[in-house]
């Protein structure tokens, strides 16, 4: 296509910006509920995570492929379309193969719908560009969401339960930490997880 | 008498001991975002409660008189949506019509509540709290977005305080709100139990 | 008129075309994994009643639709009657709902087949944030409800968590999930008690 930029080192930049440098829960700050909500352990994190990618990528394709028919006035109600049909179809096949998760999940399955990653996305890149670029920006950005949904989930479940994944991997004798399952440990993590990502970030730049 | 202790029970309930803010995590977005200053912080509550309560009637009615009938649900979470959209284009065209000074007040943040958790959020559990009346209905949703609309003064009024303090430079902003808002549900964890 | 109709298809064609693929979409994904939706709920009840009758081979409906009590009047449910391997009764089983003033939990009840003794119960759904439902399923709380007398139990926050009787040791930290869960047995066990006897379903084994 002539007017997109064909340069390849692009492409890969698309896969590689959401994993750090615009990662949508460190950096961007947009999509907050889930990394609160769903990470008690780390398979509902995941589940979530992989779902989001999912819904993620498929309505990037959606859109990347209607974006010269949208009319502006109707733009929005065209993106929350495509992404409603997506997750519903997620949240079906959830329940069909992997009920347990689906359950643990609850209302935090269709709530992807006003996840904020994902209008971003389309808002900001599929409408813009051809598939395969919004294809490789939806893994990308999924991708960095689900690395930290889990980053957060892994520590708030070895705190609070002493396990990783359901497998024990503290020493015994090891006192859980409740409050970690509880809101006020899902809120100061993520706090302090925060903190360190800008810590760094304010290192790399000097 | 027993509707009217339900109902009040239902409120208070959804205000305070299940608050959405701090126990389902909704709404954390704009939570987080616009809870700088007291003034906006209270025009986006007003906004959120009363797009809450829209929503929730209109969904709920939809699904009971359209979807469970015809065995619809399937497409819930779309007409949900769709709902929600509409509503916050409704309300937006009418504040702005007959209302132009609270326009100006809340008006941009009207776009940005289609996107609200705590909207969706509603209409969902009232679902799956599989309540059935209308007037309960509308208690509850009117009760969810006042809780938010609470929950974001509060932060908005500590976060006010919070400049003439010194935070560490990397906790500015996002984190130590969050931490704040942590602390936060510390205190309204001691209402757990008071009610169900 | 004319025009007007012209225009708004203009506007809206893409939408009324993408709103009609999408609906395929979804009625082919759930035509493909409905069934199995299904099979997933009724498999999740079996085992979980089977998880608590150890012995129960074979379960049927017993009363459709009867009716058991929760805070906000009677929810419908069906009690299943379970048998062992020789087709003989061995006990119920039934779901029963605690619904608060925003908030559900359904647990699966099951009482031995004179409805005198309780075999425990499991949680079917909780409405809460995920992690805290697992509550319940302590084990030093819920191994309690096995062989405790099906009538009225009380809640204890101090006391011997091994010894079986109608008092129940709470967990703790959780008071408030602990009060919840005996207050779905108070108000469902002696209804479906009485019910079960009205149908004359209950064995008797006087001989």
């Amino acid at each position: 296509m002539a007017d997109e930029n064909p340069v390849k080192v692009n492409y890969l930049d698309a896969l590689t910006a959401g994993l750090w440098r615009e990662n949508p829960t460190f950096r961007l700050l947009i999509g907050m509920c889930p990394p609160l909500a769903v990470t008690t352990a780390v398979k509902p994190a995941l589940t979530m995570g992989l779902s989001v990618i999912f819904v993620l990528v498929c309505s990037n394709i959606a859109i990347s492929l209607m974006r010269k028919l949208l009319k502006p006035h109707l733009r929005i109600i065209m993106f929350t379309l495509s992404i409603a049909a997506f997750v519903t179809i997620c949240d079906l096949y959830l329940r069909a193969f992997a009920p347990l998760m689906s359950e643990i999940l609850g209302a935090y399955v269709p709530l992807i719908i006003v996840n904020c990653i994902i209008i971003f996305r389309a808002e900001a890149c599929a409408s813009k560009n051809n598939v395969w670029f919004s294809i490789l920006d939806g893994i990308g950005s999924g991708t960095g969401f689900t690395i930290a949904l889990c980053i957060i989930a892994g520590i708030r479940e070895i705190l609070a339960s002493g396990t990783f994944a359901g497998i024990a991997v503290m020493p015994r004798g090891f006192v859980p930490w409740a409050a970690m399952q509880m809101p006020v440990g899902a809120f100061v993590l993520l706090g302090l997880l925060l903190g360190l990502s800008s810590l760094l970030t304010a290192k790399r730049t000097n | 008498m027993d509707r009217a202790y339900i109902l009040i029970m239902g409120f208070l309930s959804v205000v305070i001991v299940n608050n959405f803010v701090f126990t389902k995590f909704l709404g954390t977005c704009p939570y987080l975002g616009v809870s700088g200053r007291l003034d906006t912080a209270f025009g986006m509550g007003l906004a959120v409660t009363f797009v809450t309560a829209l929503s929730g009637i209109l969904t709920w009615l939809i699904d009971f008189y359209v979807l469970v009938p015809l065995g619809l649900q399937i497409t819930r979470y779309i007409c949900y949506i769709v709902v929600i959209a509409g509503a916050v284009q409704l309300v937006e065209m009418y504040v702005k019509k007959f209302f132009p000074p609270l326009y100006k007040s809340f008006g941009i943040f009207l776009p940005l509540i289609s996107t609200n958790c705590v909207i969706l959020g509603l209409c969902l559990f009232i679902n799956i709290w599989g309540t059935d009346n209308l007037l309960e209905v509308a208690v509850l949703s009117t009760g969810t977005g006042f809780g938010f609309a609470v929950a974001i003064c509060i932060m908005a009024a500590i976060r006010e305080n919070l400049i003439m303090v010194d935070v560490p430079e990397s906790l500015k902003g996002a984190p130590i709100t969050l931490i704040t808002a942590g602390l936060l549900t510390l205190a309204f964890m001691g209402f757990t139990g008071m009610i169900k | 008129m004319f025009n007007k109709v012209k225009y708004f298809i203009e506007q809206s064609w893409l939408l009324l075309v993408t709103s009609f693929l999408f609906g395929l979409l979804i009625a082919v994904a759930d035509a493909a994994w409905s069934a199995k939706v299904e099979q997933n709920k009724a498999e999740k009840l079996r085992g979980l009643m089977a998880s608590l009758i150890s012995d129960a081979n074979s379960f049927e409906i017993a009363i459709p639709a009867a009716q058991i009590p929760s805070d906000k009047g009677p929810v419908k449910t069906d009690i299943y009657k379970a048998f062992d391997a020789q087709g003989k009764c061995i006990g119920f089983a039934f779901i029963v709902v605690g619904t608060g003033f925003a908030d559900k939990i359904e647990l699966v009840v099951a009482v031995d087949a004179r409805c005198e003794k309780l075999f425990g119960f499991n949680v079917l759904s909780s409405n809460e944030t995920p992690g805290f439902g697992d509550k319940m399923k302590n084990a030093s709380f819920s191994s309690q409800f096995k062989g405790a007398p099906a009538g009225k139990l009380s809640l204890i926050k101090i006391g011997d968590s091994g010894k079986i009787d109608d008092e129940i040791v709470a967990i703790s930290g959780a008071t408030v999930t602990s009060t919840a869960v005996i207050n779905i047995f108070n108000r469902s066990v002696i209804s479906v008690k009485k019910q079960l006897q009205e149908k004359g379903l209950l064995t008797n084994n006087g001989g």
